[in-house]
């Protein structure tokens, strides 16, 4: 932790990625509650207010719904799903990668051949077909079906690094000693692990982001009048002429979320590797 | 014009870290003359490779270096990276010690050569190539153009790195740094490396650097020698008088910590220096041995520098034999002695191996164990020793059931148990104890002291109470020279002395019968090595355990060994009490691996039997002797044709050979 803050120091980029993943943490968190409007109220005298102007911070947009209100209330939904995602699909991840790797020969090939099958559907793709089957897209089925999609990666990190770890001396050691495979798994290897897959996880982070902005763009994600950044951007495209700040407001936050979470996620592998 | 190609003056080389400054390589001065070869010797943490790293200003962007290097009257530390170059590889050349990390493995040998003569000396292709054979001939190797078009893993460790010094040659340079070049290979293929050196220091008028951990390997191609400690040079002179008339405690202690020539464990118990090499930091004087040393007292800190002794040998200290302090290395000296156990020399057979045989692979195939047969007896020590890929650690792995054998029976106190760890039972996983190599890797990182060794009772020796664990292991601990503050430390912050230390309790927690003991110390330096060994030794006499002590390393061997077993390609070749085999071998290749030992003593150099050729193919089966081909003693047609019969000379002692005693 020392080290954390010693490289922290030393690297500009990381502090700009942790505050703005900080302030979008807070947004979600208290902001709604510092806005005087709500994400459905439309403010009909105003439609495609310029930012700033009759007080509405950040415009509004075609309907006249105030643009910083949907912000802030889909910083909500969208972090919820994303951090959800993330951790849904690393556990799961490490469940299917570790015992894979861990048990080899035969489970190990139909693993690694389900997983090319599910990585040779984009997720993006894969989501999407199911949501549309689906029909109606809660919070709860997002979560799930992102999470599916992205096992495939975080299940391929998790075998990976239990495969190195897998060959080190203390795991022959535990086998000599009689230990059972659950224990050998989580006891003796996970906690050595644990790098490589918080960076893998914080990856992941972004990446959910990235997917459910886009699912709501393509109008498979969360359902109105949810708002959702993805679907801002989507809805607005009408105006886009008119009316710029309604589209690029909301663009503008899921690519600092992202850009910033990737940045924190890098340094986050920079610092681990010391640790190693 | 100087005398010296070389002068060091008051070097400094500092490294900015996260946990501060740290001194690496502290006011070292020293000169090298023309035609002039140094060894320096230090354990891995002294700042040896610092110093050459520092040489070829060749050092990480977060060193900061003070002084001078002169080569050849001009100060390297003042060149430009571009006049930099001109020296680099060309004036000076350098040998690393991991010869198959150091060539490309993606390009021909011929290719990496070559480019050495075309960019330094500017010479079209064809001649690169001329110069690039000539060089390859200069160090013995047969078929050098052969050679070139092969890739580097086509090739065996030892010629690798003869192709290493052939391509540090190239240039004929005036001075080459070999920087720990045997390290990691066989011994036999170190002493034919070693010859090669030696001769071409001869031939070629040029001066060297020798870095190496061991003195009987500076022996062989140095006569002046540099002792470093903690980033400082402690003593130097000429071989015969650090040798014989060591002055500093550390040059004192390091030369009687190995085991050599001779040494048992029933005569002599081994010296040791406590603790560790410790990171300095910049503002610490005085004395870095301070903290470890014997004969420390008050001017240790106030009066320290280096000092002239007489003629070329000055020492930063001259108390490795003051008498104001009682000699404790005297002391120590005195062994355990071994109880005159009533059980020791009984026919009852702790271990056996019936035509023990491991192939590995199913496809393709590689035969390491190819039908063994021993016995171990309970109380004793045997030690099996041979070159890497002669089997040994298989065979300890089959025993300790990391894996069964492919055929064969491993019979135990008279069960068989020729099955893996997950078909054995409780008793038979308790009465084996298995120590790796590395400690480092054999103790899980994220688990304390208290659950590495807590885990194993618990687990074999069914104490379940955990404060009747704490106490026991608190016990075993003392046992190992750990207090208790290392219950609740992790590997990592461990040095690899203490690490081994924890291996050994973990083993010894719960009073096994049979320990394997897979080269417990060659990953350590020699004065860990030493108390290591002094440990197992004390530890087997007081719990009468067995051990079947694997190593490389014949004067650890003689050192240990009540019997000794040397294998070669997966084949016993000669098997004997101790002093029968060292005193009294019969198979060429004991005669040989025993020869190719380097000898500290430097008036005590012997002849070595250089072996040409590499192992047998482990993929192929082999009909007749394995050592046939390079063995110097060969009696002809029938080496190759026929598998050489035992020939037994006492109860105890037999080998493998048509040449007859």
């Amino acid at each position: 932790m020392k080290y954390f803050f010693y490289q922290l120091k030393k690297s500009p980029l990381a502090i700009i990625g942790i505050a703005i993943i900080v302030f979008w943490l807070i947004a979600a968190a208290v902001g709604p509650s510092m806005i005087s409007y709500t994400y459905t109220q439309m403010d009909s005298m105003n439609q495609m207010v310029a930012p700033g102007e009759y007080g509405h911070l950040l415009g509004t947009d075609s309907l006249g719904r105030d643009i910083l209100a949907r912000i802030v209330y889909g910083s909500r939904s969208i972090l919820t799903v994303a951090l959800l995602t993330s951790m849904v699909s690393t556990l799961l991840g490490i469940l299917l990668g570790f015992s894979a790797g861990y048990f080899g020969g035969k489970v190990d090939t139909a693993f690694l051949r389900t997983m090319d099958i599910l990585m040779a559907i984009p997720p993006l793709v894969l989501s999407m077909v199911i949501l549309g089957i689906l029909g109606n897209s809660s919070i709860v089925s997002l979560t799930i079906i992102v999470s599916i999609a992205f096992i495939p990666a975080t299940a391929r990190v998790s075998r990976g690094v239990l495969l190195t770890e897998k060959s080190q001396e203390y795991v022959s050691a535990a086998r000599i000693r009689g230990e059972n495979h659950l224990y050998i798994m989580f006891v003796e290897i996970l906690p050595n692990t644990t790098g490589p897959i918080i960076v893998e996880a914080t990856a992941r982070f972004a990446y959910s982001i990235m997917m459910v902005a886009s699912l709501g763009f393509l109008g498979v994600g969360l359902q109105p009048p949810t708002p959702d950044w993805g679907m801002m951007v989507i809805e607005n495209k009408p105006v886009i002429a008119q009316a710029p700040w309604t589209v690029l407001f909301p663009a503008l936050a899921i690519a600092s979320l992202v850009i910033a979470i990737s940045i924190f996620s890098d340094f986050v592998s920079k610092v681990l590797i010391h640790e190693r | 014009m100087n005398d010296n190609i070389l002068e060091i003056e008051n070097l400094h080389v500092r490294f900015s870290t996260f946990d501060g400054l740290f001194s690496a390589v502290n006011n070292v001065s020293f000169n090298l003359g023309y035609n002039e070869s140094i060894g320096i010797i230090g354990e891995s943490g002294c700042g040896k490779s610092t110093l050459a790293f520092t040489i070829m200003r060749y050092l990480a962007s977060n060193a900061q270096v003070e002084g001078a290097i002169r080569f050849k009257d001009k100060n390297l530390l003042e060149n430009s990276e571009k006049e930099m170059e001109s020296v680099r590889g060309n004036r000076i050349a350098m040998v690393f010690q991991n010869p198959y990390s150091s060539l490309n493995p993606s390009l021909t040998i011929g290719f990496q050569l070559d480019e050495v003569g075309m960019h330094h000396q500017k010479l079209n292709k064809a001649k690169a190539r001329k110069a690039t054979i000539e060089a390859l001939e200069m160090m013995n190797l047969g078929d050098p153009k052969g050679i070139v078009r092969r890739y580097p893993h086509q090739v065996s460790g030892g010629i690798q790195q003869r192709i290493c010094i052939a391509m540090a040659l190239l240039c004929k340079p005036d001075l080459m740094i070999l920087d720990e070049p045997t390290t990691a290979l066989d011994v036999t293929t170190e002493a034919v490396i070693l010859d090669s050196i030696a001769e071409l220091r001869d031939r070629l008028s040029m001066s060297m650097i020798y870095i190496s951990h061991d003195i009987g390997v500076i022996n062989k191609v140095s006569e002046n020698i540099v002792v470093m400690y903690s980033g400082e040079i402690v003593e130097s002179g000429p071989k015969q008088q650090i040798f014989e008339n060591p002055v500093h405690p550390y040059t004192r202690a390091l030369i009687n910590c190995m085991p050599r020539g001779g040494v048992v464990k029933e005569k002599t118990k081994l010296n040791t220096i406590p603790g560790y090499v410790k990171k300095r930091g910049t503002d610490e004087g005085g004395c870095p041995f301070a903290d470890r040393c014997d004969k420390k007292n008050d001017t240790c800190i106030s009066e320290y520098g280096i000092k002239k002794i007489e003629g070329t040998h000055f020492a930063a200290c001259n108390r490795a034999y003051a008498e104001d302090i009682p000699d404790k290395l005297k002391v120590r000296l005195t062994p355990k002695k071994r109880k005159n156990d009533p059980d020791f020399d009984i026919e009852h057979n702790l271990l056996k191996l019936e035509d023990v045989h491991k192939v590995y692979g199913t496809r393709r195939k590689v035969y390491a164990v190819n039908g063994i047969d021993f016995a171990v007896k309970p109380h004793s020590i045997l030690g099996i020793v041979g070159e890497s890929g002669c089997g040994k650690s298989t065979t300890g792995h089959m025993v300790s059931g990391l894996f069964p054998p492919s055929k064969g029976r491993v019979i135990f106190e008279d069960t068989d148990i020729s099955i893996a760890w997950n078909k054995r039972n409780k008793e038979t996983l308790k009465n084996i104890q298995l120590i790796f190599q590395n400690p480092g890797r054999s103790l899980n990182p994220s688990h304390t002291v208290e659950k590495i060794i807590g885990r194993t009772m618990q687990k074999l020796a069914n104490i379940n109470d955990k404060n009747e664990r704490r106490k026991k292991i608190i016990d075993i601990l003392r046992k190992v020279d750990l207090g208790k503050e290392y219950l609740e430390k992790k590997p990592p912050q461990l040095s690899g002395g203490e690490q081994q230390r924890v291996a050994i309790a973990r083993s010894l927690s719960i009073s096994p019968n049979l320990i394997v003991c897979d080269e417990p110390t060659s990953a350590l330096d020699v004065s860990v090595q030493a108390s290591v060994l002094n440990l197992l030794n004390d530890l087997q006499v007081d719990t009468h355990v067995a051990y079947l002590f694997i190593s490389h390393d014949l004067n650890v061997i003689n050192y240990l060994s009540d019997y000794i077993m040397v294998m070669y390609a997966g084949k016993i070749v000669e098997y004997g009490k101790r002093d029968e085999v060292m005193e009294n071998w019969h198979h060429p290749y004991t005669e040989a691996l025993l020869s190719a030992v380097p000898e500290v003593d430097p008036t005590k150099q012997k002849e070595i039997i250089e072996l040409e050729g590499m192992l047998p193919d482990p993929t192929k089966k082999v009909k007749g002797c394995p050592f046939a081909g390079r063995c110097h003693k060969q009696v002809g047609e029938i080496c190759e044709k026929e598998y050489p019969p035992m020939v037994r000379l006492s109860e105890d002692h037999y080998y493998f050979c048509h040449i007859k005693p």
